[in-house]
C-alpha cells in the first residue's frame, strides 16, 4: 500500500521527460503529491523520490526550501494573508487577528478543531494596490475587511451568510422561494492522510 | 477581472497601457483586432534579420525591468546566436519584490503582449524555446498566459514555422513555489532545474551556461512586453520618451498610505511628487507623507523632503537610492519606522537562501536587534549593533544582493530617522507624529 495513488505515481514517472533534464520534474512532483494528500509526507516524499530516481534525502531539501510545499497538515481552506509592508499600511495585521478568532487558533498553520481552516501571515503577493489582500481557494482576495473574511468562512462550511443577487431579486418579486441548502462544493483534496 | 487600478486607455505616454481595459483583451481576436497585437512579431520574423531586432532594442536604450537596469539590447547581443545546440530564453514572472504588482498587472490584462515579445526575443537571440518562470500563487495569471500561449499554437504563433517561417517557437510555464530569491537570475535558473533556489557564482554568466548548462536569455515580463512597441515604432520613437541614460516608460505599483493605490504608467524623470500626490491621488486620510520607498523594499528610502526625486536611476542614484522594480511603497506619518524597518527585516531574513553566512546570519540577528529595541530594551549598544551587522550584509560579502538589500533598508532608514532610532533605543519611546514630515 502506497501514500500516493496508483495513478499519481504513474502521472509522476511521465514527468522528466518533459523537461530538458530530469531533475525538473521534481518540483511538478511534489505538486502531485500535495494536491492528493493535502501536504507532503515523508513517505510521499520518498515514493516521489523513487518514482523520479532521486535521493528521497534530496526531495525533501526541495520541499523544505518552498513555502507552497506544506511538511505538516494544513486546515482544508488555508487563508494566505499578505503581512508585507504594503498590506501592513493598509490594516493587514487587524485581518490576521480576525481570522485567528474566527476559526480558532493562535498560531499560524494550527489547524482549527474541526481540521477546516488554518492561516499563515506570507509575504508580499503581488497586489499591492488591494492592499489589504490574501490568497484563499486558488484565488486572490482584494480590499480584505472583517465581513468579506466572514463570508468566505461561511461560504466554506456550505453556509450562506448574504444572500446572492438571484435571492434579492426572487424575494424582492415577492415569490418568497425559499433558497436550497448549498451542497459543499465537492473538492478534489483528500482531508489529512 | 478585478477592477482595474492603474492606468489604461489613449495617453500619450502609455506605451504600455494603452489597450489596457478594453474589453476581451487578453483574448487573441482582440488583442490582433483593436491593439494591433502580433504586427511586431511579423514584421521581426519576415523582415528583419535578427541582429536587427537586437539593434532596434538598443537604440531604444530600453533597460531591464526587473530591478538591476541594465542594457537589454546589449543584454541580449551577449548571446552567441551562432553556437551549435539549444539556447533558451527565461521569463522571470516570479514577482516578489515587496511592494511590486506590475508584472502581474501585465499579465492579467495583457497576456498575448507577452507572448509577442518572448517570440520576438526567442528569434533575436536564436533560441527556439522559451520558459515562463511564473510565481506559484499567480493562479489567474498562470491560467490568462496558459490559454493565450495555447491560442496563440492553434493560430500557428507557436509552433514549428510561425508567419509561415521556417523557425520553430515553443513557450512553456513552470510554476515557482515561494521563494523570494528567485528574482535573482541564478537563484531562478537553479529552480527551473529542480534544485533548491541558492544563487550561483559567475561567471560563467547566463548567456554562456544557463538554463541546463545552455546559454540562455534571462529577461523580466515588463522588459519583453515593451519589446512589440520597439519593433513597431522604432527604437529611436522609444528613446525619445524619458531620460537620455533612463529612456521610455514604466510601471510603477504605488501603494500603502495612499488615495489611489495602483499600477501607473510613468514616463522616467517626472518626478516622485507627481507619482504619488497627482497619479496616486495623495496621502489619504488628511494625514502627511513620511517617507517612501522608491523602487520596492529593497531600495533605500527617501523621506517626505526628497519627494520632487526624479524617476530616472540616475537622479536616483544620486539621491542614494534605486529605480529597482518600480514599487513606490508611501507611509505616512502616523507611522513608526523602526517597526516599518523590522518588518521588512523580518522579510530578508526569511527569504535568506541560507547560501552564504552573512546573510544568513545576518538577517536573524538584525531581527532580533531590532525586537529588543522595540520591546524598549534597547541602548546604544543595539543601535551600533545595527549598524554592523547592515555593514556585514553588504560590500560584496554575498554573492547575490538579497543581503545588501537587507542592509540598506538599515543604512536608509537609520540615515533619514536617526532620531526616531534613537527615540526607540535610548529614551524606550515612540515619536510618531512628534516630528513634523510634510514635504
Amino acid at each position: 500500500m502506497t501514500a500516493l495513488s496508483v495513478h499519481i505515481l504513474d502521472e509522476i514517472r511521465e514527468l522528466p521527460g518533459k523537461y530538458p533534464q530530469p531533475r525538473s520534474a521534481v518540483m511538478p512532483a511534489l505538486d502531485l503529491a500535495q494536491e492528493e494528500l493535502g501536504h507532503l509526507t515523508p513517505e510521499a516524499m520518498t515514493e516521489v523520490a523513487a518514482a523520479l530516481e532521486l535521493d528521497p534525502g534530496y526531495v525533501e531539501g526541495v520541499a523544505t526550501f518552498y513555502s507552497l510545499f506544506h511538511l505538516e497538515p494544513i486546515g482544508k481552506h488555508h487563508f494566505y494573508v499578505c503581512t508585507n509592508l504594503s498590506c501592513a499600511l493598509r490594516g493587514a495585521n487587524e485581518i490576521i487577528d480576525h481570522v485567528k478568532q474566527e476559526i480558532g487558533v493562535k498560531e499560524p498553520d494550527e489547524v482549527s478543531v474541526d481540521g477546516m481552516f488554518s492561516y499563515e501571515e506570507v509575504e508580499c503577493l503581488g497586489a499591492c494596490e488591494f492592499a489589504p489582500m490574501m490568497r484563499f481557494e486558488h484565488r486572490y482576495h482584494y480590499d480584505l475587511t472583517p465581513a468579506k473574511i466572514d463570508q468566505l468562512i461561511a461560504a466554506s462550511k456550505g453556509e450562506k451568510l448574504l444572500p446572492t443577487r438571484g435571492e434579492v431579486a426572487r424575494s424582492a418579486g415577492g415569490a418568497a422561494e425559499k433558497p436550497k441548502p448549498k451542497p459543499r462544493t465537492a473538492r478534489k483534496k483528500k482531508a489529512d492522510a | 477581472m478585478p477592477e482595474l487600478r492603474g492606468s489604461h486607455g489613449d495617453s500619450p505616454t502609455n506605451v504600455l497601457t494603452r489597450w489596457f481595459g478594453t474589453p476581451d483583451l487578453h483574448t487573441l481576436d482582440v488583442y490582433e483586432s483593436k491593439a494591433g497585437g502580433y504586427a511586431a512579431l511579423r514584421k521581426a520574423l519576415l523582415d528583419m534579420a535578427p541582429a536587427d531586432i537586437t539593434n532596434e532594442v538598443k537604440t531604444s536604450g530600453l533597460r531591464g525591468r526587473g530591478g538591476a537596469g541594465f542594457a537589454t539590447g546589449t543584454k541580449w547581443s551577449f548571446i552567441n546566436r551562432d553556437s551549435p545546440g539549444p539556447k533558451y530564453v527565461v521569463i522571470n514572472a516570479d514577482e516578489s519584490e515587496p511592494g511590486t504588482s506590475k508584472d502581474r498587472y501585465i499579465l492579467e490584462n495583457s497576456p498575448h503582449m507577452l507572448v509577442e515579445g518572448i517570440l520576438i526575443a526567442a528569434y533575436a537571440v536564436g533560441a527556439n524555446q522559451a520558459w515562463v518562470y511564473i510565481r506559484g500563487e499567480y493562479d489567474e495569471p498562470y491560467r490568462m498566459l496558459s490559454a493565450a500561449i495555447e491560442e496563440a499554437r492553434a493560430k500557428g504563433y507557436v509552433g514549428p514555422k510561425p508567419m509561415g517561417k521556417d523557425y520553430p517557437l515553443d513557450i512553456r510555464l513552470y510554476r515557482g513555489h515561494g521563494a523570494y530569491i528567485c528574482g535573482e537570475e541564478t537563484a531562478l535558473l537553479e529552480s527551473l532545474e529542480g534544485k533548491r533556489a541558492q544563487p550561483r557564482s559567475r561567471p560563467p554568466f547566463p548567456a554562456v551556461k544557463g538554463a541546463w548548462g545552455r546559454p540562455t536569455l534571462l529577461n523580466n515580463v515588463e522588459t519583453l512586453v515593451t519589446v512589440p512597441w520597439i519593433i513597431n515604432h522604432g527604437g529611436a520613437a522609444y528613446a525619445k520618451f524619458g531620460t537620455d541614460k533612463s529612456p521610455g516608460t514604466r510601471l510603477m505599483s504605488v501603494s500603502g498610505n495612499v488615495n489611489k493605490p495602483g499600477v501607473y504608467e510613468v514616463e522616467l524623470g517626472q518626478t516622485f511628487r507627481h507619482v504619488i500626490m497627482d497619479l496616486a491621488g495623495g496621502i489619504a486620510g488628511g494625514h502627511d507623507l513620511k517617507v517612501f520607498w522608491p523602487g520596492g523594499s529593497s531600495a533605500p528610502v527617501l523621506p517626505a523632503s526628497m519627494l520632487d526625486t526624479k524617476t530616472d536611476m540616475e537622479s536616483l542614484a544620486a539621491a542614494r537610492s534605486m529605480g529597482g522594480s518600480g514599487g513606490v511603497i508611501v507611509m505616512d506619518d502616523q507611522h513608526c519606522i523602526v517597526r516599518a524597518a523590522y518588518r521588512l527585516l523580518k522579510f530578508y531574513a526569511r527569504e535568506s537562501c541560507g547560501k552564504c553566512t552573512p546573510c544568513r546570519i545576518g538577517g536573524d540577528w538584525a531581527v532580533r536587534t531590532y525586537e529588543r529595541i522595540l520591546a524598549n530594551e534597547g541602548s546604544q549598544v543595539e543601535i551600533d549593533t545595527l549598524l554592523r551587522v547592515s555593514d556585514g550584509l553588504q560590500n560584496g560579502r554575498c554573492l547575490c544582493g538579497l543581503g545588501d538589500s537587507a542592509g540598506w533598508v538599515i543604512d536608509s532608514t537609520f540615515r533619514h530617522f536617526r532620531e526616531e532610532y534613537e527615540d526607540h533605543a535610548l529614551r524606550h519611546e515612540c515619536n510618531v507624529g512628534k516630528v513634523a514630515t510634510s514635504a
